[in-house]
């Protein structure tokens, strides 16, 4: 065991936005060790108000340049609950490939640029290029196909477009449905090869495990490893699930002096989201391809193990594209036709919950009569996850602290990029009020 | 869905449309945008801050055009044309964020693997103001239809 050590991470690299790691330790024992965000505030909640019902979603896709659908898709539902609209099958099956669209693009965006270069021992993709070129063209095939799947549902890769209360303003037409079914099919080696690549250095996953609580969606009618429908689960819960309407009972956000994030916690002091935490929650109704991932790198429901949430991203990466092809044929089965999108203001509130890459995402919107936001309230899954990565180092460093100074830095960096946190949308301010 | 795999050029209009001049390239995709029936072998690519994106969207491209924002030590509203050998980034990267890429170390990445398009032109606009702002500075804004120009002569 060092007696000394002193870590002072500032900022961690491949993470979206900012956030630190401070270790001390004097005489053999750990003085401080802190995972701290940093970030400024962005004002979001605070930017709605007053804005029509049917801009909400378009503003608040800026909070994220990574997940800008599902921050869409969370504040549409949000709207529609509060203003009580209902959407079409067709609608929710092309919203629902659409956010399949996005998990793909930003898990491989992950795997592929952000987590790898750690797994092959490299500092970024720009040295990994030259020791796996192959790989990395296979990352860049499949970050293309998710993208061009977000422009041809969304209107653009990202901060969609075609997404209003009440329907969509655009839907593919059958012949691009056939060729997105066939692109995907395509893909399939293309996963293989990088599943492949990241089992041949799995070895240099470190074997940390910590119990704790994890929260993720549930659809049980029917059965769905879901991202979009369902209500709150956990694996504290005994398999209960909670309408999304009581999502302050599960997030319980609290002020933490050392991150301009707020924190969070239900059942325990932390708890966790993300891929790893869906799959903990519904890893028996992946597709056969997923299981199959899932199989190959021996990650079974239970896990916790925070390092192998990069894998669960992968194993979902097989999931989505599989479902869409299921999608697909569903959709085409039925024949697409042009649907008016009809909406009317009124006073009212809802909420709406869809699972980011990250993790699960709530959106809360009261409106009033002539539609006109009053209040909004967003919780994010990285703010969900900074308890939880706090908790991991506490029980990480002492396992680790025989290692060198560089050894400790990297596989603290390695946890907090595992969990691939998006901080810059994770901030957002405390309660405020304007002086008129 | 888009095929890359034939060879079309591409221009891209690189910046943060919430920065003023920043956001010119984007700016002048929108311009580009409406001339795109007289040119059908180009696709008008919208990149924002795209960052690693770029890397397929340049992949295996005939002709890449990239416009965006640059200091280049000239007058405000200047543009230049050049290709990547012909400037060095001075940008210090962190590796933060993969919206924090620098375009030079991209087309460097693409060309590593194989996949650089056969010919990249960059075209940089001095800026006037970079700060928080929907709109072009009035230097940039007056000149836009000379921009179009340049870009438009360089894929006839």
């Amino acid at each position: 065991m060092h007696n000394r050590v002193n870590i002072n991470v500032h900022h961690v690299t491949r993470v979206e936005g900012h956030g630190n790691i401070v270790v001390n330790v004097a005489d053999g024992r750990i003085e401080t060790l802190q995972w701290q965000v940093p970030e400024a505030p962005r004002f979001f909640e605070a930017m709605v108000r007053e804005r029509s019902y049917e801009d909400i979603q378009t503003i608040v896709s800026r909070i994220c340049g990574i997940c800008s659908i599902t921050h869409s898709l969370a504040a549409t539902k949000a709207v529609e609950s509060a203003l009580g609209l209902q959407v079409s099958e067709q609608t929710d099956k092309i919203r629902i490939l659409m956010h399949y669209s996005e998990q793909l693009q930003s898990h491989i965006l992950h795997v592929g640029y952000l987590a790898a270069p750690d797994f092959f021992g490299v500092p970024s993709v720009v040295p990994l290029v030259a020791i796996a070129a192959d790989v990395v063209k296979t990352v860049v095939r499949v970050h293309r196909v998710a993208n061009e799947w977000s422009d041809l549902l969304a209107g653009r890769t990202t901060h969609p477009v075609t997404l209003r209360p009440g329907g969509l303003t655009r839907i593919p037409t059958e012949k691009q449905l056939r060729q997105l079914k066939k692109t995907l099919k395509d893909t399939v080696p293309d996963l293989k090869i990088i599943a492949d690549a990241v089992l041949s250095v799995a070895a240099n996953i470190p074997k940390f495990e910590r119990q704790t609580e994890y929260v993720s969606l549930k659809q049980t009618n029917p059965p769905t490893y879901s991202f979009y429908h369902g209500g709150i689960t956990s694996t504290d819960n005994n398999g209960q699930v909670i309408p999304i309407e009581r999502w302050h009972e599960v997030t319980n956000e609290y002020v933490c002096p050392q991150s301009t994030a707020k924190w969070t916690k239900w059942h325990r002091d932390c708890y966790a989201v993300g891929a790893l935490a869906r799959f903990n929650n519904n890893s028996e109704l992946l597709s056969p391809m997923g299981k199959d991932a899932a199989k190959m790198f021996g990650l079974k429901k239970g896990c916790c193990n925070p390092f192998m949430n990069t894998v669960a991203q992968l194993v979902e990466c097989f999931h989505v594209v599989e479902a869409s092809i299921v999608l697909i044929d569903q959709i085409l089965s039925k024949g697409l036709k042009e649907e008016k999108v009809t909406s009317a203001p009124r006073a009212g509130k809802g909420a709406g919950c869809v699972e980011a890459p990250r993790g699960i995402l709530f959106h809360e919107y009261e409106f009033d009569k002539d539609g006109n936001c009053i209040a909004a309230d967003i919780c994010i899954p990285t703010n969900q996850n900074h308890a939880n990565i706090q908790k991991d180092f506490e029980k990480l460093l002492p396992e680790i602290l025989g290692q060198s100074e560089n050894e400790i830095r990297l596989k603290l960096e390695m946890l907090v990029r595992s969990y691939d946190p998006c901080i810059s949308c994770s901030t957002h301010m405390l309660n405020v009020q304007f002086v008129r | 869905m888009t095929q890359h795999t034939h060879k079309k050029d591409v221009v891209l209009g690189l910046g943060n449309v919430l920065m003023s001049d920043e956001g010119v390239g984007v700016h002048l995709i929108a311009r580009l945008s409406a001339l795109k029936k007289n040119f059908p072998h180009v696709d008008f690519i919208d990149a924002g801050t795209a960052g690693m994106s770029v890397l397929h969207l340049i992949a295996n491209r005939r002709k890449a055009v990239i416009i965006d924002c640059a200091e280049m030590q000239t007058a405000p509203g200047t543009i230049r044309r050049f290709g990547p050998q012909q400037v060095k980034s001075v940008k210090t990267l962190t590796h933060y964020s993969c919206h924090e890429a620098d375009i030079l170390q991209i087309v460097g990445i693409c060309r590593q693997l194989g996949q650089s398009p056969d010919e990249i032109i960059f075209f940089g606009i001095e800026p006037q103001t970079v700060a928080p702002g929907r709109a072009l500075s009035q230097t940039l804004a007056d000149r836009l239809d000379d921009y179009v120009d340049a870009v438009c002569k360089e894929l006839t």
